[in-house]
């Protein structure tokens, strides 16, 4: 059937208006769904598919084919959702001409006001534009007013970052842990009672912490209830008066780690700690639902005992070691300073084949201040790149960080620097649980702290490989593989590890 | 020997030594871990630190120290001056300066807030030309920071003539703290707390010989928030600054504006120059003029330095290099 030239007027206006809509999500200019719409709000009733096909058509005729089509627009002897055509294009300004034509105007340029502007836009995209939507308007938009929510949730942590937290405190053994009493007159009046024989000089070697414990309860009478109190729950520094003892000069600078102690004339001090209240319950390491970055056996395989060889790490081929997960090391820097041990020279220990040890991991390297710029270097030689910098606050008896002694050459120092080092892309990371820092009491010469073990065991799992280079004997452990030149012959368990090193001895030979 | 290892890997000889005979109640040794503790309360390590309030608690001889050379400082010091500038103005502003010959023996470029200009500051600044020799310099930087820095302190001029000698940490008290970094562009493994500032020396000075321009050993590499001030700066790292060298013409760039959690306190003894501070009474004439009335000393090479006078009592007191 032939349409009237009025029976489009209402198509004209319908495509001028929902141009967009008819395009895009959900309608996609599918032709089934654009004449529900057109019956909807037309007088003309098109019934059947191929009858709206054959009004499209016509109209394409008149209007210069303004709209067009995924195919051809034809007819179908049997027509199904399938094989109809679907609307693509609608060219706006050859339907706005026909929408003038037919109310009888001549075409003018004002006729087309929509494309000119369009062209305008395209022409000149020099002219400034109105922007509808600031940067401050939108944060206005969704957060009233108050840009700082935006902030807190970025600073929020994650839900992985939730979760992994969690874990890491289920499957971490709680330690003892006990306040220091802050106030010095519970020391003086503990250490009267405790320390009060005159006649004896006390150092920390004849002083016996269940002796002291024995007559602080035995004296509970002559104690202030709440002295008592806080002995029982808090440690408690008992200053150590001596006659040598000359209080007016204050605390010694090495307190507990004094090699002076029989003499020293500075303060000392006795650590007592308060008695356990009843045997610690055995903690049961108990199987966890949330394993994702976890090792799957994780809650039933066994650890392996440390590992450790004794080896010249320069000469050791390091293919005989296999690939790590982590690796710590704190090479003994050649900082021109007289040390009970050989240093390293800078050039050896970059030319250490370290990239053969970890393809996906981290490094940790021990740096003094010097240093620090070659370890930067070494990391990145070998494959790292640097994404932390820790440190460990170095803590004296008394639980204050070191501030005397001449530490440092300009300043005194009272921290070591620790480089971390990241390789290839590890997702199975449990990061984030732990602080840039460690505070821990100093120990012997060089020996560092043993909580950062357990900072990489929570990073990279208890049982991923872990591999400790320039190790002495006190760092091995179970776990951990550890070589260096000051360790005590060889304890090997893995079979291949224990393949390979016995290969590379026997070629030795 | 053999050993034995318990569950969490700390190892103990099978041989131990005297086991207390007398006692009936085993004493475990008590080793306070910090890290485990936070782990299961997430309380920050640092809060259980026994010195924070008074760093030298305990030795009265560098009480008494701190105190002098307070007052020493403080006897010496000019009036606290701040220059207003935009951060666009800053290098042209100094240039100026460098024209009339002013100089500092202390400058400090930065502050503890993210988003520091504090690069394209040292690539365009004449630094050696504003900096006295010797001279000391402190630059801040946040751990993101620190890869771009040590690159240009490696490669950079810069290298030539500023050794980096130290590295001074400052951490906020906890989570709450206004100096708390923003984690939000961390990309580290660990949660970051520390801010760094480096101390880095140009021209020769020896701690045994220069008692009159450098004291060393006075204060330490790490500060710990000590107090709920939140300027750009903390106190105790100007602190630091003002201890260690004796030299009295101080400046402090604070390149770009602030947050709202921070905001800038001038300073005796300091010239503040950052688009936000408040107070703009920088007059180099009355500056100069004030320098010669309150430090000005004669060295034995005869050159005239505005040092801060060393009286026999801190002499005696601060720590030496052993002859």
């Amino acid at each position: 059937m032939l349409y009237n030239l009025d029976q489009f007027v209402t198509l004209i206006h319908f495509l001028l208006e929902n141009e967009s809509i008819i395009l895009s999500m959900p309608i996609n200019g599918d032709l089934w769904k654009i004449r529900h719409l057109i019956n909807d709000c037309s007088s003309t009733h098109i019934n059947t598919d191929n009858e709206f096909i054959n009004y499209l058509q016509q109209f394409n005729q008149i209007s210069s084919q303004s709209l067009q089509f995924n195919k051809t627009l034809d007819t179908f002897h049997k027509i199904t959702l399938f094989n109809m055509p679907t609307l693509q294009f609608i060219n706006i300004v050859n339907i706005l001409i026909l929408k003038e034509r037919l109310s009888g105007n001549s075409i003018s340029i004002d006729a087309t006001p929509k494309f000119n502007k369009t062209l305008e836009q395209l022409l000149e995209p020099s002219q400034p534009q109105k922007i509808e939507y600031t940067h401050e308007q939108l944060l206005l938009l969704s957060f009233q007013n108050e840009s700082s929510i935006l902030k807190t949730l970025l600073n929020k942590p994650t839900a992985k970052t939730i979760l992994t937290k969690q874990r890491a405190k289920l499957k971490t053994p709680i330690q003892p842990f006990y306040q220091v009493c802050d106030d010095i007159n519970h020391n003086y009046s503990l250490a009267s009672i405790a320390l009060n024989n005159k006649k004896e000089t006390y150092n920390s070697k004849n002083l016996q912490e269940h002796l002291i414990h024995k007559k602080i309860q035995q004296s509970k009478s002559n104690l202030n209830q709440e002295v008592y109190k806080c002995y029982c729950e808090k440690i408690h520094f008992l200053p150590i008066i001596n006659n040598h003892t000359d209080l007016t000069l204050g605390d010694c600078s090495y307190l507990d780690t004094c090699h002076k102690m029989r003499n020293c004339r500075y303060l000392h001090y006795f650590t007592l700690n308060p008695l356990p209240r009843q045997k610690q319950q055995q903690q049961v390491i108990k199987s966890y639902d949330y394993t994702i970055d976890d090792c799957f056996t994780e809650n039933f395989r066994p650890i392996l005992p440390p590992q450790w060889i004794e080896c010249d790490v320069r000469k050791l081929p390091f293919s005989t070691l296999g690939k790590f997960a982590a690796i710590i090391s704190d090479p003994a820097w050649d900082i021109h300073m007289s040390l009970p041990y050989s240093t390293c020279k800078d050039d050896e220990l970059l030319e250490l084949p370290m990239q053969e040890l970890c393809d996906e991991g981290i490094i940790m390297l021990w740096v003094t201040g010097r240093s620090i710029e070659i370890g930067r270097k070494a990391l990145v030689k070998w494959g790292y790149k640097v994404s932390d910098e820790m440190i460990w606050i170095k803590l004296n008896q008394l639980k204050r960080t070191i501030v005397t002694g001449r530490t440092g050459h300009w300043l005194n120092h009272s921290k070591e620097h620790l480089l971390v080092g990241i390789k290839g892309n590890p997702i199975w990371l449990n990061t984030k649980i732990d602080l840039d820092l460690v505070i821990s009491n100093t120990r012997e010469t060089s020996r560092k702290p043993d909580e950062f073990y357990d900072i990489v065991e929570r990073l990279v799992g208890k049982h991923s490989r872990k591999l400790e280079i320039f190790g002495r004997d006190h760092n091995t452990r179970p776990g951990w593989l550890t070589i260096g030149n000051q360790l005590k012959g060889v304890s090997l368990y893995e079979p291949e590890v224990k393949l390979k090193y016995n290969m590379y001895i026997n070629k030795q030979k | 020997m053999s050993y034995t290892y318990n569950k969490f890997g700390s190892r103990s000889t099978t041989t131990k030594i005297n086991p207390p005979t007398t006692s009936t109640t085993e004493i475990p040794d008590v080793k306070l871990d910090y890290n485990n503790n936070y782990v299961h309360t997430n309380v920050n390590p640092i809060s259980y630190i026994k010195n924070i309030q008074n760093p030298v608690d305990g030795y009265p001889k560098l009480i008494k120290l701190h105190q002098l050379k307070k007052q020493q400082i403080n006897v010496h010091a000019t009036q606290a001056y701040g220059k207003r500038v935009e951060t666009d103005q800053i290098i042209p502003v100094l240039n100026s300066w460098i024209k009339l010959g002013l100089k500092f023996d202390v400058i400090m470029i930065g502050a503890l807030v993210d988003n520091q200009f504090i690069l394209p500051i040292l690539n365009s600044l004449p630094i050696n030309k504003l900096c006295s020799k010797p001279g000391f310099l402190f630059i801040w930087a946040s751990t993101e920071k620190i890869k771009e820095l040590t690159k240009l302190l490696n490669e950079n001029e810069l290298n030539k003539k500023f050794r980096r000698s130290e590295e001074i940490v400052f951490l906020p008290i906890d989570k709450n703290s206004k100096y708390y970094p923003n984690q939000e562009d961390n990309v580290g493994l660990f949660e970051n707390q520390q801010w760094h500032c480096w101390m880095c020396i140009t021209g020769t000075v020896r701690r045994s010989t220069d008692g009159d321009l450098i004291h060393c050993n006075i204060d330490t590499d790490l500060q710990i928030q000590n107090n709920l001030e939140n300027n750009a700066v903390p106190d105790l790292i100007y602190k630091i600054c003002e201890n260690f060298s004796n030299s009295n013409r101080r400046l402090h760039i604070i390149p770009s504006k602030l947050d709202e959690n921070h905001y800038i306190k001038l300073r005796k003894g300091w010239v503040i120059m950052s688009p936000d501070i408040l107070l703009d009474n920088f007059d180099v004439i009355k500056y100069n003029d004030e320098l010669y009335q309150k430090s000005m000393i004669k060295r034995q090479d005869n050159k005239d330095q505005f040092l801060i006078q060393v009286t026999n009592e801190i002499e005696q007191l601060r720590p030496k290099t052993p002859k």
